[in-house]
């Protein structure tokens, strides 16, 4: 161990002491000496200190400037950094407190005022206040700094204003009653003692600031563990933060562990090895891997935790472009019963099966099941039929010749092209599976995996696919997934931009996610957002295939793994511990 | 000489010029480009987009792109990675030596196996030496690195003797310079292996080849009439005049040096260059793709340079002015 690990571990130990007769479970407020209101992280096991945690991620972060990171290999270790005003419990989705110790809303929905908690400081000792959120948003608002917060904090057009009321108090105003607005504010938030210098020289000096080849110490944030050091393409070292706000239900300070430290390895075969060597102690196990980890459990000393399903989607999609297809494909794909009739013939328990060995379940819908808070479970099935996807196909005028061959109306043959992305070798066994499930129609599909850059290019282009087997990540709320839904969202891929919604149902979607947008009633949201999976899952759009479970494998040393689908592994790593003294 | 090696010099101008401009239109003219991957993101606006593709300069015809590179390149600036907003050359320079390390191990794991490898099958042609040595060249040059260093890595998992890839471990921050190299040394065993003794197969063949060949010559025929001992041939006559040509492939070698282990250094998690530059191929990182090619262009030129520079050295029949 370090040197500065070790008096990382000395220190937390004095804290503890310190904490100590002001123990108070379940009765009276927890204090520290610092900090009047620390937030007591209530679930889970009380724990022990010490100890490093080592996990691997395969790729390097891009970027140590939170504003402008967008991909996940910055986003996941400076997660452990920096914190938001609030935060989602990846338990329950609901939003917390988090440097925000309260909030209240005006009756109209369009003021939120926020308290921030007193007495939190940031790594190098500065104190956090209501400066730092309002630099955060003037950041974000700057034009040219790059990074999805702006675009996540503008409704229609609209952008947010902000005012500070006191060092501890921050209120923001709204345009129009802002529905997702509490869940914009888990943004990261910077310092602005260490960072205003940077964008005072304009934004593209900003988003070169705090680049890969900073420092790490320099990189300081309110969050569990503070930045040590980086080698680029091997790892990040984490020590634990001793001022940090959090408490477990005894009132000892958090995190438990001395030490995180995030190993960079870019290929998933040498992750695993190197899990299952005990170079790593959190690993998390692919679909098909389950059943070999499980066997594994106990001659590996590890526990297999279920995370239940993912929060990403894999679809096959017709284009309906009129720009980017002509009469008899479109008018085929166009057709909401062509599109279920498909929907019936694919036979998603057998890729479930076959290409994620079981561990994946039928999906019809846009929301998986991970989303507890939006997910609507009783929307219409597909359940694998032929004979109701050959009458749905009658009723659209399709026929089955004695050759065998399915044709349209006016003796077109029905054939057409499946692409995917090569890199993907699930989408590409998942495109296959569907190719054969086709022939049974009397379709002939043919495969045509691409590279995803050729891929992406033809769909920015004019569109020039046929059927494609794709898919994305959400977010908790499906307000960030617009730009998909609307019909004039650009990543609407089946009829991308539209200047008007070119049939009834996609200009109900429209009103749906309009009105859910200037929502505060999450209640009232929900019933929107319910309603708009209910008219995906009839129409089609986009037919959803499988939800993949996943799984995480940690150490047996390891308490309070509590892994979730949506945050991950390790998203409550301030409350995990070992509860044996080695490493 | 000198005059020889100042005129290669400025020839390398012409190509470095020549390579960069094909690989710059190649580059842009295949399909999509960095942004794809920001387009796909539904939380960004296209606004977004279209501001990123114009800091970029990614919205300007290819000529103006090339040039504006160009220029910036003759003051030595190669310009900042799209990924990772750091300066190119910071990238290349945190990598480069992770890779030298690797790949000059695996060239001296080479070179020594293959050349006494070779000289000993030669002279003892279908010997069961011979064989056994030519099936292992077989083996090692029919076998994928990516394969063999999964093997290895599959081995160290199974006895534990050795780290499953990386190049350093987690303290190695806090030992001492001895225990660094040591550290270093231990994952270094698997990649060289693979690399080096992947290498040496083709050379031992070649080796092995070249002196058959002029085993078989008059003059050899000449100095064994003569009396000479055969260790005097060999090594005197016989192995002077059949290494020409691996001096050559030592020459392309050192071109290779820094992305010959692209592939593997992804297996075995080495942190060199040849990852970072195949990541930047497949994301269209522009700038640093450029960077390297011109990099690796340079150690082509100069590899092949100093292998001319050691034939004069190893043949004296061989005169440049």
């Amino acid at each position: 161990m370090s040197g500065r690990a070790l008096v990382a571990v000395v220190v937390g130990t004095l804290m503890l002491s310190l904490t100590g007769p002001l123990r108070a479970r379940g009765g009276a407020a927890i204090r520290l000496p610092d900090i009047e209101h620390p937030k007591v992280f209530a679930a889970g096991k009380i724990g022990r200190s010490g100890g490093t945690l080592v996990v691997g991620e395969i790729s390097d972060p891009r970027t140590f400037n939170l504003i402008v990171s967008q991909e996940t290999s910055s986003t996941i270790p400076l997660s452990r950094v920096f914190d938001g005003l609030v935060e989602t419990n990846a338990d329950t989705l609901e939003v917390e407190p988090g440097l925000a110790e309260s909030w209240t809303t005006s009756p109209d929905g369009k003021t939120w005022t926020f308290r921030l908690r007193r007495g939190v400081r940031f790594h190098d000792g500065v104190e956090f206040t209501a400066d730092d959120v309002v630099f955060n948003m003037e950041t974000a608002f700057t034009p040219g700094v790059r990074g999805g917060r702006r675009d996540r904090m503008t409704l229609a057009g609209n952008p947010m204003r902000w005012r500070k009321i006191d060092t501890y108090s921050v209120e923001f105003k709204t345009q129009e009653p802002f529905g997702p607005f509490l869940r914009t504010m888990t943004f990261g938030v910077v310092p602005k003692h260490k960072l205003e210098a940077a964008l005072a020289a304009g934004p593209a000096e900003f988003n070169k600031t705090w680049g890969v080849n900073t420092p790490p110490r320099d990189i300081v944030g309110t969050g569990p563990f503070t930045m040590q050091s980086y080698v680029p393409g091997e790892r990040i070292v984490f020590l634990r933060n001793p001022r940090y706000w959090k408490v477990d239900a005894d009132g000892n300070r958090l995190p438990y562990l001395a030490r995180h430290i995030q190993l960079i390895v870019p290929n998933l075969d040498t992750l695993r090895l190197k899990f299952q060597a005990g170079e790593m102690d959190i690993y998390g196990v692919r679909p098909r891997e389950f059943a070999e980890f499980k066997a594994g459990e106990k001659s590996g000393k590890y526990t297999v935790y279920e995370a239940g399903p993912t929060a990403s989607t894999e679809f096959l999609m017709f284009n309906e472009n009129p720009k980017g297809l002509t009469p008899p494909k479109l008018a085929w794909f166009a057709n909401t019963k062509f599109r279920q009739a498909i929907s019936y013939a694919i036979d998603r328990t057998a890729i479930a099966n076959q290409v994620y060995g079981g561990r994946a379940r039928p999906l019809y819908g846009p929301v998986t099941p991970a989303n507890k808070f939006f997910n609507n479970p009783n929307v219409k099935q597909y359940p694998h039929d032929l004979g109701r996807a050959e009458t749905a196909l009658a009723e659209a005028g399709f026929k089955k010749g004695t050759d065998g061959v399915l044709r349209d109306v006016s003796g077109n043959a029905v054939e057409f092209t499946l692409s995917t992305n090569a890199e993907n070798s699930e989408r590409v066994a998942i495109a296959n599976l569907i190719r054969q499930d086709l022939v049974q129609l009397g379709i002939k599909a043919t495969l045509a995996p691409e590279a995803f850059n050729t891929l992406v290019g033809k769909l920015d282009g004019n569109g020039n696919v046929e059927g494609l087997v794709w898919g994305f990540t959400a977010g908790v709320d499906p307000h960030t997934s617009q730009n998909i839904w609307k019909s004039s969202g650009s990543l609407h891929r089946w009829n991308p931009s539209q200047e008007k919604p070119s049939t009834a149902w996609e200009a109900e979607i429209d009103r749906l996610f309009d009105q859910a947008a200037t929502t505060v009633d999450q209640k009232r949201r929900k019933q929107l957002y319910n309603r708009w999976q209910e008219i995906v899952a009839e129409q089609q759009p986009l037919l959803y295939l499988v939800n993949a479970l996943t799984s995480v494998a940690a150490r047996n040393t390891l308490a309070n793994i509590r892994p979730s689908s949506f945050e991950g592994g390790t998203w409550n790593i301030e409350q995990i511990f070992y509860t044996v003294p080695f490493r | 000489m000198w005059r020889y090696i100042a005129r290669r010099g400025i020839n390398l101008i012409p190509l470095l010029f020549g390579i960069s401009l094909l690989s710059f239109i190649a580059i842009q003219l295949s399909p999509g480009d960095f942004l794809a991957e920001v387009r796909l993101n539904p939380v960004v606006s296209q606004q977004t987009v279209d501001e990123m593709r114009r800091d970029f300069g990614l919205d300007q015809p290819i000529h103006v792109q090339y040039a504006k590179w160009l220029w910036r390149v003759l003051h030595l600036d190669f310009g900042y990675s799209f990924a990772f907003q750091v300066p190119v050359m910071w990238l290349i320079r945190s990598h480069l030596v992770n890779t030298l390390i690797l790949n000059i191990a695996a060239l001296a794991i080479a070179w020594l196996l293959a050349i006494p490898i070779g000289i000993r099958a030669a002279t003892r042609q279908y010997s069961l030496t011979d064989n056994t040595f030519s099936l292992g060249a077989y083996l090692g040059i029919s076998t994928p690195t990516f394969f063999s260093g999964l093997v290895l890595l599959f081995l160290a998992f199974k006895t534990g003797w050795l780290p499953i890839g990386g190049m350093t471990g987690l303290d190695y921050e806090d030992l001492p310079w001895y225990g660094k190299a040591l550290d270093v040394a231990r994952h270094l065993v698997i990649p060289a292996a693979v690399l080096g003794f992947g290498a040496a197969a083709g050379l031992m063949r070649q080796m092995r080849g070249n002196l058959l060949e002029v085993l078989r010559a008059d003059f050899v025929r000449t100095a064994r009439a003569k009396g000479i001992g055969e260790r005097p041939v060999i090594y005197k006559h016989a192995v002077r005049n059949a290494i020409n040509p691996l001096i050559t492939i030592f020459g392309f070698e050192i071109g290779h040096l820094l992305s010959g282990s692209a592939i593997l250094e992804n297996v075995v998690s080495w942190p060199g260059l040849g990852r970072l530059i195949l990541e930047s191929v497949v994301r269209k990182d522009l700038y640093v793709v450029m960077g390297a090619l011109v990099i690796g262009g340079t150690t082509l030129v100069v590899g092949n340079l100093v292998a001319d520079i050691l034939l004069v050295v190893a043949d004296p029949r061989i005169r440049y002015d």
